[in-house]
């Protein structure tokens, strides 16, 4: 591995932690949306920042693209107050209007400087390495670095400190704002904190790539953990491993960097999707055949059980009357006889089935938990 | 005794539409007092101004004479059920726990004092079976005996319930209305949302009949009447069997 490889996949790596960490608080409240609409429309500000001040990588830059971000959450929320749209709806009317903004703005005052629209969708990683922070004659590596860095600083710092008042404003904001834990202000740190993420990795991976990364590895860790702090920890570390991966996949194929790293993201929220233990669709299949099993041998046990003392007993508890006492496909009731016998509930005596203790108690408890 | 609730003239609004008209309230300390109208009558709206929730656009709100912010310690708040994500990744520890974060205040952390405090309350409410049960997989009745169970860690003297019986079994309703009465007989202020007539007289001390104005309000003996229903009502309230 070069030095520039491996500081192109550090820079990837930390921004994939910088964006995982509010991206988390971002699903949990339904606002995924939100990462989209922010990342398009803070360019209109990153533009008139750059003409401002004349400069890609000053700290205006950030702030310009930061005031814009939270004014575009503002705007949604005015716009969904007047009940005439759903959020969804302002979100769609208002980030497409400001990015189109910016993109005019580019488009007639600065064609001929590095803001071009590739550029803005999928960054330039591949270049991080080209713009390095030389003090004092010393090369301190990559600028990205120290901007990605200080964002992640500040992202750790908020989830960490705050994780409780997060948590609560995002699970009951009412009960937060009795409480006197200020929901809104948490609101607008974090949709801040989103935009300022978004506009530091934005030069460098662009703006589809930092939507990915906040929302995909977030809604992969949300299926697979059930605690918050876990689910924290999984994104960032789902992040990660998608930037690394990606990087290395985008080597493979000669592909762009970002692209790859959002494909990655992809496959591994659908990864999680089909195996996330519980909550996975392998497991809830699997859960389902299982509750068939349950059910019919209950079905079985009760029809048995009622059938017990009676005089027709022998007939009831033939092997060949549970296809049309119970409905059964004969390939399935040979099943369910042979499963259950295995589990302990009947005895086969010829094609006479009989109850076992277990069996009985099942019956019961069947017939009286519903 | 000091009330504990005084309500003046208070008129909500959302965007001009009034949904709550000049209110007057006075609940008194160490009842039990049910909120009743029809749906949206306002009756959440209320208790969303008297938690300072809402702004309201004319009249104010005391609790045991102040302002809401400066007694919101002796508050507590049982939302309606259905207005959190039960998806959320947390178990029912957590949850409870939260009924604790005003008194922590910022940044500090719960600990084991208050890991020890919410499981008494999860005892109190018979969940303390599950303490470590992800909250989606609870049923209905479990998820408000967790919310109770939050409550109840605040410690408060006055507690708002939006329908703490909606939805519940009869076995949850007994259980829950035993911890009212147990609240009482501590001398707490509980003020419910409710929204079966059939038990008010029996469960409730006060009650207020609610749908945008204040139809009545007082004791269940004097004001829980057949006439102050209609009025309230309307012309829906058919199937409705009281004692005259
Ligand atoms: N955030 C809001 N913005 C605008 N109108 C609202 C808002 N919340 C409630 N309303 C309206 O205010 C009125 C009162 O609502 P509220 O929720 O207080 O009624 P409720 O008595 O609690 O009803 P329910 O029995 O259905 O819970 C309703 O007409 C409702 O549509
Ligand atoms: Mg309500």
């Amino acid at each position: 591995m070069t030095p520039f490889q491996l500081e192109i996949q550090l820079v990837a790596i930390i921004v994939a932690a910088a964006s995982a960490l509010p991206g988390t608080f971002l699903v949990l409240r339904g606002m995924a949306m939100m990462s989209d609409a922010i990342s398009h429309a803070i360019l209109p500000g990153l533009v008139v920042a750059f003409f401002v001040t004349g400069s890609l990588s000053s700290p205006w830059l950030m702030a310009g693209g930061a005031l814009v971000g939270v004014g575009t959450v503002a705007l949604v929320e005015a716009i969904r107050r007047t009940r005439l749209v759903r959020e969804d709806a302002a979100i769609g009317l208002v980030f497409p209007a400001l990015f189109s903004l910016g993109v005019i703005l580019i488009a007639r005052y600065a064609g001929d400087v590095h803001l071009d629209t590739d550029a803005v969708l999928l960054g330039e990683l591949a270049l991080v390495p080209f713009d390095r922070w030389i003090f004092h004659g010393y090369d301190m590596g990559p600028k990205a670095l120290y901007a990605m860095g200080g964002v992640l600083a500040v992202s750790l710092l908020f989830v960490t400190l705050l994780q409780k008042e997060l948590k609560l404003a995002t699970f009951d904001p009412g009960l937060a704002a009795a409480l006197g834990l200020r929901p809104t202000l948490l609101h607008y740190l974090l949709m801040g904190l989103v935009s300022v993420t978004a506009v530091a990795a934005f030069d460098a991976v662009g703006s589809i790539l930092v939507v990915a990364l906040m929302v995909g590895p977030p809604a992969a860790a949300h299926l697979v953990t059930d605690r918050l702090d876990r689910m924290i920890l999984l994104s960032v570390g789902i992040g990660a491993l998608s930037a690394v991966g990606g990087y290395w996949l985008a080597w493979a194929l000669d592909a762009s960097i970002a692209g790859s790293m959002a494909a990655v993201v992809g496959i591994t929220f659908l990864s999680a999707l089909l195996w996330a233990p519980g909550r996975g669709l392998l497991a809830i299949r699997r859960r389902r055949r299982r509750q068939r099993w349950t059910f019919a041998h209950k079905m079985l046990t009760i029809h048995l059980a009622q059938h017990e003392r009676q005089p027709d007993q022998p007939f009831e508890r033939h092997v060949e009357h549970l296809q049309d006492h119970l409905h059964w496909e004969k390939e399935f009731a040979d099943q369910v006889v042979r499963r259950a016998v295995r589990a302990g509930l009947i005895t086969r005596q010829g094609p006479q089935l009989l109850l076992t203790q277990a069996g009985r108690s099942l019956a019961n408890e069947a017939i009286v938990a519903d | 005794m000091e009330p504990a609730i005084e309500v003046r003239d208070l008129t909500v609004a959302y965007r001009e539409r009034p949904v709550l008209w000049d209110i007057d309230l006075t609940v008194p300390s160490g009842v039990l007092m049910a909120i009743v109208g029809p749906n949206g009558a306002g009756k959440t709206t209320l208790i969303r101004a008297m938690l300072n929730l809402v702004a309201p656009a004319a009249g104010h709100v005391r609790i045991f004479g102040r302002p809401y912010a400066s007694v919101k310690s002796s508050v507590g708040y049982v939302p309606q059920r259905g207005s959190v994500d039960w998806d959320f990744p947390a178990n029912v520890l957590d949850v409870v726990l939260m009924g604790l974060y005003g008194k922590l205040g910022w940044i500090r952390r719960p600990g084991k004092a208050e890991r020890a405090l919410a499981r008494r309350a999860l005892q109190e409410v018979g969940m303390d079976h599950l303490v470590h049960r992800q909250i989606s997989q609870l049923s209905g009745g479990q998820q408000q005996r967790v919310f109770l169970a939050r409550a109840l860690v605040q410690d408060a003297r006055l507690y708002f319930m939006d329908e703490p019986l909606q939805g519940v079994d009869a076995t949850t309703e007994r259980a829950i209305i035993a911890l009212l009465r147990a609240l009482r007989s501590r001398q707490k202020t509980v003020v419910v949302v409710h929204h079966d007539l059939q038990t008010v007289p029996a469960y409730f001390d006060e009650v207020l009949l609610l749908n945008v104005r204040r139809i009545a309000g007082g004791p269940v003996s004097e004001v829980f009447t057949r006439e102050n229903l209609r009025l309230t009502y309307g012309g829906r309230l058919t199937f409705l069997e009281l004692p005259s």
